[in-house]
């Protein structure tokens, strides 16, 4: 298939994102909850003095908690389980006997569909940010905002990545959705998803800038709150390259075993 | 010329065992026995140039095991296949390009949207360029009727016009060979019919070569001129159906209706009672005698009614399935 048929299926897409009204306007709002739940919980915790952040003040707490339930939910994936579904049942054979690649197949798919959920989302960001420049006299530079719609981009191909290799582990695994469950709650941890990562002192920070989960999340927080210098922005999107190409070989040479391995059931 | 060629096909699967009850799966989270399932035994067989060819057998038989390695979803464990020249399971886009398949449990198109979306999908996979595509699609719809619903989305369709669709969109591409894995299970008499009249002026209008699985004989019958009987991963029969029947070509079924209640005492000696139910009656009797079995029969009981057919081919082919069976045991 060419790159017009790639971009017919990111059309499909979309298309599919907007098929059911009410699940897409609700998978679109659902992410406020966790959000508002997190604001109460740091505004508690600074009233009472218990909050032990390691430098971040209640202001800049807030902020991260706001950026990060936006970014987090616009990177997040959820093709995993079609993928675990299409390994499981069978599903996958309309795809292997076709002259197409699936690994891409799946991309411009779920890209479609972030697409679909990308205007209500980038809304939400940019409401955040105006938010936070108003209240909080928080200046946002246009360079970093525009480095910020970057790392997103890259965030977006960095956890497909991840996520299809880990989706492949079906071709082992014939139940794969408790797997899914748990590792999806440690990634966003890991991702600095929930809270900054940096609050557990330097020993955090350091993991979190060698592993590939930060640069889905936390690092894209980071550029645009201002707490990355201008030249520590250019390593952190290398360090996204480079993980999204240890994936992209991952996920390849766990393709070509597993699709040995496929019993293709069902009629 | 030929096409396909089969040759000691092979194909075994691992599975795992569980005795029953909370014990049974306690034992089985912790050490689960592995065993190996022989779903396809040096099966062989070959298939010309635009011929149509069914594939029978019963349930678990490896014929939709044969069509998946035909495809290359699936490796075989042993055995060579070639198609048009290629090795399925390389997968080669050459390859892709020249064949279809259709799986009646299986769906290509996308539930949420309207089929019109997967051919266009379909057109940019193959890389169909707009008029033949256009012409093909209207073609097809034209064919199966089904050119008022290309906009409904696909869960809304009965299953007989998704069955419809799912033939449009495995011929867009105008395949040199296709795969029919139960295309009309489900379906009612109609749509069943519809499909089979399809099927069959499309083999022969376009010599496109087809390999179907059926349960059911009619399909067979209506569309493949040859069949290919599996059983137990072997290849049990190959020819024309009708000559499935001719195990039975000795006997002949007489059904009689009497003007009064018959006993099995009375009727043994005409031939084997297969069914009686008061006045009516199903004998089996040989063919060489029939004349004067009925001479006989008009002259001992009151017949009201009386009709003679040969074994019914389903009958033939469930001998193969056993005596397979038996072989195999």
């Amino acid at each position: 298939m060419t790159a017009a048929g790639y971009c017919y299926v990111f059309g499909m897409g979309m298309q599919k994102a907007m098929a059911y009204r009410a699940d897409f306007f609700l998978s679109i709002v659902s992410c406020i909850f966790p959000i508002i739940m997190q604001v109460y919980l740091w505004t508690a915790l600074y009233a009472a003095g218990a909050a032990d952040t390691n430098g971040y003040t209640y202001e800049q707490m807030i902020l991260y908690t706001l950026l990060a339930g936006v970014t987090s939910r616009i990177v997040a994936t959820g093709f995993e389980n079609d993928v675990a579904r299409d390994i499981k049942d069978g599903g996958l054979n309309k795809y292997l006997v076709k002259p197409m690649n699936y690994g891409a197949y799946c991309f411009a798919q779920f890209a479609g569909g972030k697409a679909a959920a990308a205007g209500f989302l980038l809304a939400a960001a940019a409401a955040v940010l105006g938010g936070a420049a108003l209240t909080l006299g928080v200046p946002f530079a246009p360079v970093r905002l525009a480095l910020y719609a970057l790392s997103l981009v890259l965030a977006l191909v960095l956890n497909f990545a991840i996520f299809f290799t880990i989706a492949l582990l079906g071709f082992w695994l014939t139940e794969i959705s408790q797997l899914f469950g748990t590792i999806s709650i440690v990634i966003m941890v890991v991702s600095g998803g929930v809270f900054p990562l940096d609050i557990f002192g330097p020993a955090a920070a350091a993991a979190a800038a060698v592993l590939p989960f930060g640069y889905t999340t936390q690092f894209c927080v980071n550029i645009v709150s201002g707490r990355l210098a201008m030249d520590e922005i250019w390593p952190g999107f290398a360090a996204q390259l480079l993980w999204t190409a240890v994936f992209t070989a991952a996920h390849t040479a766990l393709w070509r075993r597993g699709a040995k391995r496929y019993t293709a059931v069902g009629g | 010329m030929e096409i396909i060629t089969v040759k000691d096909l092979t194909k075994t699967f691992p599975y795992s065992v569980k005795e029953k009850g909370l014990k049974g799966s306690l034992h089985n989270l912790f050490a689960r026995q592995t065993l190996q399932k022989t779903a396809v035994s040096g099966v062989s067989f070959a298939v010309e140039q635009g011929e149509a060819v069914g594939l029978l057998g019963p349930n678990g038989a490896g014929k939709t095991t044969t069509l998946k390695m035909l495809a290359g979803i699936l490796y075989p464990t042993s055995g060579t296949v070639t198609v048009a020249g290629y090795v399925p399971w390389e997968r080669r886009r050459d390859y892709q390009r020249r064949f279809a398949i259709v799986m009646g449990q299986k769906t290509q198109l996308w539930p949420d949207l309207p089929a019109l979306d997967t051919f266009e999908l379909n057109r940019r996979i193959y890389q169909i360029d707009e008029d033949p595509y256009r012409r093909t699609l209207d073609e097809l719809t034209g064919l199966l009727d089904v050119r008022s619903l290309l906009q409904v989305q696909v869960r809304r369709l009965s299953l007989g016009e998704r069955m419809k669709m799912e033939l449009i969109a495995a011929l867009l591409h105008r395949p040199e060979i296709l795969y029919l894995d139960e295309p009309t299970i489900g379906l009612d008499i109609l749509s069943q019919r519809s499909i089979r009249e399809f099927l069959h002026y499309y083999n022969q209008q376009t010599k496109t070569t087809i390999l179907l699985t059926s349960h059911y004989t009619t399909d067979i019958e209506a569309i493949c001129p040859r069949s290919v009987i599996i059983n137990h991963g072997n290849v049990v029969f190959d020819g024309p159906l009708a000559e499935v029947s001719e195990v039975f070509g000795h006997k002949k079924l007489v059904s009689i209706k009497a003007r009064r209640d018959l006993t099995a005492g009375e009727l043994a000696q005409f031939g084997a009672v297969r069914q009686l139910e008061r006045s009516t009656a199903l004998l089996e009797v040989e063919r060489d005698g029939l004349e004067r079995c009925l001479q006989r029969l008009f002259g001992a009981v009151p017949v009201v009614d009386l009709d003679v057919k040969d074994i019914p081919i389903e009958e033939g082919i469930a001998y193969f399935y056993r005596k397979a069976g038996v072989d195999a045991q």
